[in-house]
């Protein structure tokens, strides 16, 4: 691999250096270079890799995108960055892996390179939740790609013809769970969630934990998922589930639970506010229209964070790449509000992180039934959500095995909560 | 001394293969003796055989290797036993055995990957075909892949679906390549059939029989693919082997040492295992 990499080097050095016509264009400084870019297969990136040959043409750079799913990108990103191999130059991740990186000196803080090139960058365009969350030790460390929340959603026909008022709490969502099953006989499944094994039922569940009080790591970065309110949320997690869930749920995963709810087989669904999208394209969805969409609730006064998500997902200039510059170009090029606002009539999403593209008439017209709701969870939005210790992965593994076990219904919370407790403060530990 | 040319030929090779293992496994003993973690670049040291003594009291890996353990156990026997069923009841002429061994072979050549999702499908609690065959014969809807009392089960259903015929194939071959003589013997000498297959067949199936079991025991131990694929361990660790929790160390966690450590333990036991079968099925015959 590493050999392969030294000779395409090479190559490319070999032809920059055979035409210098290219190379002493002076509106175009790293004109020749190629680029070799890690994203996540998602709309947004679906969107660059169309716009890429406008890059080119106004940089001269070449950009190779590898593109991969979410769930494998950290596995390669990291073996080639443990290695200092300099394989990728740009790479896509979720900022809780963020802070690790920070730590390992892995990706490189930007500030100076965009004070050297700021031709593409509008700070103030970005949504300030989804740009601060990449700010460290006043920093900054990427740009975002995409990002998201979470909220309630839930059925507005069903709620107004079983009289049903919209819930403020997560005891009012198991109520409307339970009379919505009851009142259809059984034929609309009360609620669905996501409830696999894994960072899908721990990135729902954790809204419940925030929500009743709890949190993964404390303060002094300490694991504290062994607390009663901890157990009280995963409870009422497992418990509506359970009782008013959708037969199969221990599986489910973000797909099995959209496509169940935009085919209007459930009354009540918290997840990402992109499934709304989903839920109003009427090519897919038999609900169009008929959805509220409502930031998710909190069950105690005094909660520790916000109970709606902040995901984030942003483009990272690697430390060991040889063309920090031209990746920064690219970075700024591929976040910029233009590129944005085409990508929305390209691979339309509703992620989109420049304020002007959620601003434009495409936007309105297509996410118009949840922006509201959209943007106010983005603004209560929690950062620390999932938790942005370098131990990140391991910790929502373990919680996620907890959750499993009580919606299985093999441990009761309190046990699975120690349990991963324990798991969690060694891998904080190590 | 014997000047056997010959060796010429393959003592290189052998030399070569044997030394490419070695310093493999001496490599990987000397990682899994350290504390590597792609999340902390810098800050590898020795640590001896603390990723050893981890695992000993690692409830979640002990359980994932008993796990293995009987899954390697329930799913080479069962297929052995059902493999060489099937293929008695082929072992002889009739129209269209052509076809059903062409058949045979659809399981065997399909990825995995395949496999799996086509079994996902099938297990699904409220749309797929299991369930609707069970309520035929009044039986509920059973939670296949989300019940952990049910899930491994279901896992197993999927790998003897997929491995029972190569055991059908192999015996197949090994029961034509038998010579009849010794059978007929029997039968003149008025042996009754289950005689015949006890007494006469299975001893000279015997060999046989143990490569294929030895072959399926080392693939139902690294099984990975249908575990990734149906449940990736879940649910509530209910499917989680060894060979998958190593991934998770290792992918999930990115703690590369214990993962190693793991896949190390799993390649030791698996070893010792197989040559224990190997003794057995190459003793040497007692003549009679």
């Amino acid at each position: 691999m590493k050999r392969r990499n030294l000779i395409i080097l090479t190559a490319v050095l070999a032809a920059s250096t055979a035409l210098p016509a290219f190379a002493q264009d002076a509106a175009k400084p790293y004109a020749g270079t190629r680029l070799a870019v890690l994203m996540e297969g998602h709309p947004t990136t679906d969107g660059i890799q169309a716009l890429l040959p406008e890059f080119t043409a106004a940089t001269g750079i070449e950009v190779e995108l590898e593109v991969v799913p979410e769930s494998d990108i950290t596995a390669k990103m990291l073996l080639e960055f443990s290695s200092g191999s300099g394989r990728y130059d740009v790479v896509q991740n979720n900022i809780i892996f963020v802070p690790g990186f920070v730590k390992a000196g892995y990706i490189e803080p930007l500030d100076d390179l965009a004070a050297a090139a700021p031709q593409y960058l509008d700070k103030a365009d970005f949504v300030p939740g989804y740009l601060n969350t990449n700010v460290l030790d006043g920093k900054l460390y990427g740009l975002p790609v995409y990002g998201e929340s979470t909220f309630v959603m839930y059925r507005k026909d069903l709620f107004e013809q079983y009289g049903i008022a919209v819930p403020k709490s997560f005891a009012d969502i198991e109520a409307a769970a339970k009379t919505i099953k009851e009142k259809s006989n059984g034929e609309i499944t009360g609620i669905t969630m996501r409830g696999a094994q894994g960072i899908h039922s721990v990135y729902v569940w954790a809204g419940y934990l925030w929500g009743f009080g709890g949190e993964f790591v404390d303060a002094a970065g300490k694991s504290a998922l062994a607390t009663p309110e901890a157990a009280a949320s995963l409870d009422a997690f497992a418990r509506v589930l359970k009782d008013y869930g959708p037969v199969g749920v221990a599986n489910f995963g973000w797909e099995e639970n959209r496509v169940l709810f935009q085919q209007g087989k459930a009354g009540i669904t918290l997840d990402a506010t992109v499934n709304g999208a989903f839920n109003e394209d009427p090519a897919v969805s038999s609900v169009v229209g008929k959805v509220g969409y409502i930031p998710v609730p909190v069950e105690t006064t005094a909660p520790k964070g916000g109970s709606s998500s902040l995901a984030v997902h942003s483009l990272y200039v690697a430390s060991a790449s040889a063309n920090k510059e031209a990746a920064w170009l690219f970075a700024s090029w591929a976040t910029a509000k233009e590129q944005q606002i085409k990508s929305l009539a390209l691979a339309p999403n509703s992620g989109v992180t420049s304020q002007a593209a959620l601003n434009s008439d495409e936007f309105n017209s297509r996410y118009g039934a949840f922006k509201d709701a959209m943007i106010a969870s983005i603004n209560q939005g929690n950062p620390q959500y999932l938790p942005t210790v370098p131990a990140a992965n391991e910790i929502i593994n373990n919680a996620g095995i907890a959750v499993s076990k009580v919606l299985a219904g093999t441990a009761s919370a309190t046990d699975a909560l120690a349990e991963a407790d324990a798991a969690n403060a060694a891998a904080l530990a190590r | 001394m014997t000047k056997d040319v010959t060796t010429l030929f393959y003592r290189p090779v052998m030399v070569f293969m044997g030394a490419v293992s070695v310093v493999i496994t001496v490599y990987v003993l000397w990682l899994t003796m350290q504390n590597i973690s792609l999340l902390r670049p810098g800050a590898e040291k020795f640590v001896g055989f603390d990723n050893y003594i981890r695992l000993l009291l690692d409830m979640r890996g002990l359980s994932a290797l008993g796990r293995t353990v009987m899954f390697t156990i329930a799913a080479t026997a069962i297929e052995l036993v059902l493999g060489l069923a099937i293929a008695l009841l082929l072992d002889r002429e009739f129209a269209g055995k052509r076809v059903v061994r062409a058949l045979i072979l659809v399981p065997i050549v399909m990825t995995p990957v395949v496999v799996g999702l086509t079994w996902r499908f099938m297990f699904d609690p409220s749309s797929g075909m299991a369930n609707y065959l069970i309520s035929l014969i009044g039986f509920g809807p059973v939670d296949w892949l989300g019940s952990p009392n049910v899930a491994i089960f279901s896992l197993l259903i999927a790998d003897i679906w997929q491995w029972t015929p190569f055991v059908v194939l192999l015996t197949m071959a090994s029961l034509e390549s038998l010579p009849g003589d010794p059978q007929n013997a029997a039968r003149v000498d008025g042996a009754r059939e289950w005689q015949v297959l006890w007494f006469i067949t299975m001893p000279m199936m015997q060999r046989a029989l143990l490569i294929v079991g030895v072959i399926r025991a080392i693939d139902s131990i690294k099984a990975f693919d249908l575990f990734y694929i149906m449940t990736r361990g879940g649910p509530a660790l209910s499917t989680e082997t060894l060979n998958l929790y190593g991934y998770i160390a290792a992918f999930t966690n990115f703690d590369i040492s214990y993962a190693l450590t793991i896949a190390m333990v799993l390649t030791i036991l698996t070893n010792v295992a197989l040559l224990a079968v190997y003794r057995l099925a190459f003793r040497p015959q007692k003549s009679g």
